[in-house]
């Protein structure tokens, strides 16, 4: 395979054709090869073909030190290199270079430093390199800057196949102790179902006896426990503490550098019927947050062999939900499961078919972005992260409206955000991911999210408070809404992330509900009170309340929370009409779903346990209502606030006892000036068709 | 129902109104001249600031930035200094203790907000080097934190776990700002004015120890994995 491959360009081919030439044609050709070698002189004259022509022919045993046109053409190389990065052909010539040691180790590690791909790296040169690697004469640090680079290239190899031919090869460098870690990651991404056998499953085991339960292994096992789980019998926690770390940092900003001044790449939003959007491999450059390519496993030349087995259809080449129907069951997904948040197909087709190593494989490819972009950025322009960051949350969000769920690892990066969030970076889209959150088990959901989130609350504007309380609001839609379908699916969990999923029994989900209520009920009487009150802020918190007050009857949940008097009061005493309004409406609301709450429990005779404080609660609640509002027999009740009558009467407000109610109220003032001008109307009117005016009291 | 603080009367420009200043961070003189200029007997030159030995201005609040590397704060000072509906005077200062020499013209001081650049580790000693020099009273309310620099990947994860335990242990809040944009000033700006209002008393129903209650957080963050197993 070495020896046929034609790496180099022009150069060679001028030496090695004239020789392979016979005679007789060599006459005939000779305009021909006139032609072809003025071209390649002017060619050749070109600094860093030059240069790479130096690297590709280069003798053995060429010493380094003091060799002065090797650091000129080195310097050539590099520069290039930063500034716009190596064409797939360079990065051949320069690899086969550094890895077969020609000149000594001292070069090698400098080499795979500078090797920044412009476009694509070519997988044969991957390949070569790793045989290298086997050799066994390069350097162990060495060895680890080349796995480090192949990994973080990988996404730019641009075909995996024989790759993935050689799994097994790369395997065996998995009992070096120092390669092991990275080998571990470089097999995670390679791993198909095939590539899981017994023997690897063992080797892996017995490593972790010599080196204990590390990250590495642990996920290594779980992908393959993931695609054979009878072959893989250990018991693996769901999440794996930090998996793979990341090991881009010597490329990674030159990397961005190249990809920056090669232009942005547009990206498209998530298209109804079509795949992503096909480009010229020329121009595909992308940033680094945006989402990949969709592109097939299988490189383009082998395409068009018939593959005679399996037949297995690449996702990128099915354009229509026709078509996914007809191939369904021998789809093959692509290598970068990235790209699969931006075609509605292929969501489509994830959703339905379960397929758990794909999902394992998308969660590690998201929250690694995740983490790399929010959590543990560098010192970057902040302009120029929003700038990427934006579509990319976007995108994200839509494919979790898509699917009606949301994503095990973007719920983990969100509480790790929420610690170091300061309530303004990327606010609508940090709340809209918070929305999508499973639910939280009960122990843990104050740690987890209570607490963040109400260091933020009260020290944070009103408008972040309205959009917390409506973001918890969706929120509690949300679990109410998989509740309901859950239960009517009698135990089959349909959830996107079954194979993590909690196993969560009515009373657990109940307690979560619970907690979730009383916190935001908290949240909104504290509010309320340190805003004075503010109506928008109201107005968010009955939104919530509207919610809560139908969990039995929209949601079939058997349980009713009444509002805290931090809620009731401000809403019931408001100065603007449509509060009352809508409180009186949740009122309302809670009487019918307590009603048939009871009915139901006589018919059933099932033990509902409607509390009886709730009961007692919201009774007091309307008595408290009709006697301000309709008797005005305010403060003859006990409000949790108890004014003596002389204090009263000290205030000087004549009829005390009727300030709230439906004609006093402030809320009604503008009614009433309203019935005041009408009447001023009307007294215009003929004698014949004057009104009779009704029995209201006009003070 | 709704309390408004009432509009500033005739208002000229923000700095008119509103001040900056700079308290320096020399290490007060011990000279004789200086200890016989101050007030009380028992006043030693390394005096800790107290919070109520001063009577409250009339619709104003005084702050105090203490910021080791003195950058953010100049630009948060900027933006605080342009609000509107009360006086907001802010003093700046690189440590605590603050010179004995500007005492007597030194106002009431509200809240001490302690700056650290989670990046720099002079920066956190700094600041728990000047906790000690508050008077205790500070501890209730009027005393908060602020990170910046949280989602670097240069800072170690060691730093915010001490600075987040000393929040906790002190009862102050904490508060993560973005210092690198003008929006993430203007936002830090924002929430350091809320919990000025309350611990300058402007706040109806509501005190600095009240809020500081809300707002206090636990030293315990083992969310590394939440394991649901």
């Amino acid at each position: 395979m070495a020896a046929t491959l034609s790496l180099t360009g022009p150069p060679d081919l001028d030496l090695s054709s004239a020789s392979d030439l016979s005679v007789s044609s060599r006459s005939s050709n000779r305009s021909l090869r006139v032609a072809e070698k003025e071209r390649k002189k002017k060619k050749a004259e070109d600094p860093f073909v030059l240069a790479l022509k130096y690297f590709s022919d280069v003798e053995a045993g060429t010493p380094v030190n003091g060799n002065d046109e090797v650091e000129r053409n080195m310097v050539l190389v590099e520069k290039l290199a930063y500034s716009k990065g190596l064409s797939p052909e360079a990065i051949s010539i320069m690899l086969e270079f550094a890895m077969s040691l020609r000149m000594g180790t001292s070069l090698c590690a400098r080499v795979l430093k500078c090797l920044i791909p412009a476009t694509l790296v070519p997988q044969e040169a991957v390949v070569r390199a790793v045989v290298w690697l086997s050799v066994g004469k390069i350097p162990v640090s060495t060895q680890i800057l080349f796995i480090k680079w192949v990994l973080t290239v990988f996404d730019m190899i641009d075909a995996k196949d024989q790759l993935r031919a050689v799994y097994g090869f790369i395997f065996n460098f998995v009992t070096e102790e120092n390669l092991c870690p990275f080998i571990c990651h470089l097999l995670y991404l390679l791993t198909r179902k095939e590539s899981v056998r017994v023997f690897r499953v063992r080797k892996l085991l017995e490593l972790q006896s010599r080196l204990g339960r590390q990250p590495f292994l642990l996920s290594l096992l779980s992908l393959y426990k993931v695609f054979c789980p009878e072959m893989v019998m250990l018991s693996i926690p769901s999440r794996i503490k930090s998996g793979f770390r990341n090991h881009n940092m010597p490329w990674k900003s030159a990397l961005i550098a190249v990809q920056k001044g090669a232009g942005p790449h547009v990206a498209a939003g998530i298209s109804p019927a079509s795949t992503t959007i096909k480009t010229n491999p020329r121009k595909r450059k992308r940033c680094h947050l945006e989402l990949p390519v969709m592109t097939s496993v299988v490189s383009k030349e082998a395409q068009t062999e018939p593959s005679s087995c399996g037949k297995v259809v690449p996702l990128v080449q099915l354009h229509s939900f026709a078509q996914l129907l007809e191939n369904m069951h021998r789809i093959e997904l692509p290598a970068q499961m990235g790209s699969l948040l931006g075609s509605s197909l292929a969501l489509q087709y994830l959703d339905c078919v379960q397929d758990e190593s794909a999902l394992l494989r998308l969660n590690f490819w998201l929250g690694y972005a995740l983490h790399e972009e929010f959590l543990f950025c560098g010192d970057r322009g902040a302009s120029q992260n929003s700038q990427e960051a934006l579509p990319f949350l976007d995108r994200l969000l839509s494919t979790q409206h898509f699917l009606q769920e949301g994503f095990s690892c973007s719920e983990a990066f969100l509480y790790k955000f929420l610690n170091v969030w300061d309530g303004s970076l990327l606010r609508p889209q940090i709340l809209g991911l918070l929305s999508n959150i499973p639910v939280v088990p009960s122990a843990q959901i104050r740690q987890l999210l209570f607490e963040p989130l109400m260091q933020l609350f009260f020290t944070s504007s009103l408008f972040f408070k309205c959009g917390l309380m409506e973001c918890l609001n969706n929120m509690l839609l949300k679990w109410l809404t998989w509740h309901s379908v859950y239960a009517l699916e009698d135990d089959l969990d349909i959830s996107l992330n079954s194979h993590t999923s909690i196993n969560m029994t009515l009373s657990g989900f109940k307690d979560s509900v619970m907690e979730l209520v009383d916190f935001v009920g908290r949240l909104a009487s504290l509010g309320l009170q340190l805003e004075g009150c503010h109506s928008l802020l109201l107005s968010f918190v009955l939104d919530f309340y509207e919610t809560v007050c139908d969990m039995f009857m929209k949601y079939g949940l058997p349980l009713v929370v009444m509002p805290p008097p931090g809620v009731f009061y401000p809403a019931l005493f408001a100065t603007d009409p449509v509060s009352v309004d809508r409180l009186a409406y949740i009122m309302h609301r809670y009487k019918v779903n307590f009603t048939s709450a009871k009915s139901q429990e006589e018919l059933t005779k099932q033990a509902f346990h409607i509390s009886r404080q709730m009961v007692r609660e919201f009774n007091h609640y309307i008595i408290v209502m009709v006697n301000c509002l309709w008797n005005s027999k305010m403060f003859q009740l006990d409000m949790g606030l108890s004014l003596g009558e002389d204090l009263l009467l000290k205030s000087k407000v004549p009829q005390y006892w009727a300030s709230f109610d439906l004609v006093h109220h402030p809320a009604f003032m503008s009614y009433a000036v309203d019935f005041h001008h009408r009447q001023n109307e009307n007294k215009m009117v003929p004698a014949s068709k004057r009104y009779t005016s009704n029995q209201c009291a006009t003070s | 129902m709704t309390s408004r603080l009432p509009p500033r009367g005739n208002v000229t420009t923000s700095y008119a109104h509103s001040e900056k200043k700079r308290d320096g961070s020399t290490v007060p003189a011990t000279s004789p001249s200086v200890r016989a200029r101050v007030r009380g007997a028992e006043r030693s030159s390394m005096a800790p600031l107290r919070p109520l030995s001063r009577l409250p201005g009339l619709n104003s609040a005084n702050v105090l930035l203490v910021e080791s590397e003195e950058q953010f704060q100049q630009r948060l000072a900027d933006r605080l200094v342009e609000e509107t509906t009360f006086t907001v005077n802010v003093r700046l200062a690189k440590s605590l203790p603050l010179p004995v020499e500007n005492e007597e013209s030194r106002p009431r001081i509200d809240l001490v907000v302690f700056i650290i650049n989670l990046t720099s580790e002079l920066s956190l000693q700094s600041a728990e080097a000047s906790v000690k020099c508050l008077d205790h009273r500070y501890f209730l309310g009027k005393v908060s934190f602020m990170v910046t620099n949280a989602r670097n990947v240069a800072a170690p994860g060691e730093r915010l776990d001490a600075v987040r335990k000393l929040a906790a242990s002190l009862h102050c809040a904490l508060l993560f700002a973005e210092d690198q944009t003008p929006d993430g000033v203007t936002n830090a700006t924002e929430r350091l004015l809320t919990i000025l209002k309350v611990a300058a008393g402007l706040v109806p129903m509501t005190t600095a120890l009240y809020l500081s209650n809300l707002t206090r957080g636990t030293a315990l963050r083992d969310i590394d994995q939440p394991s649901f197993d």
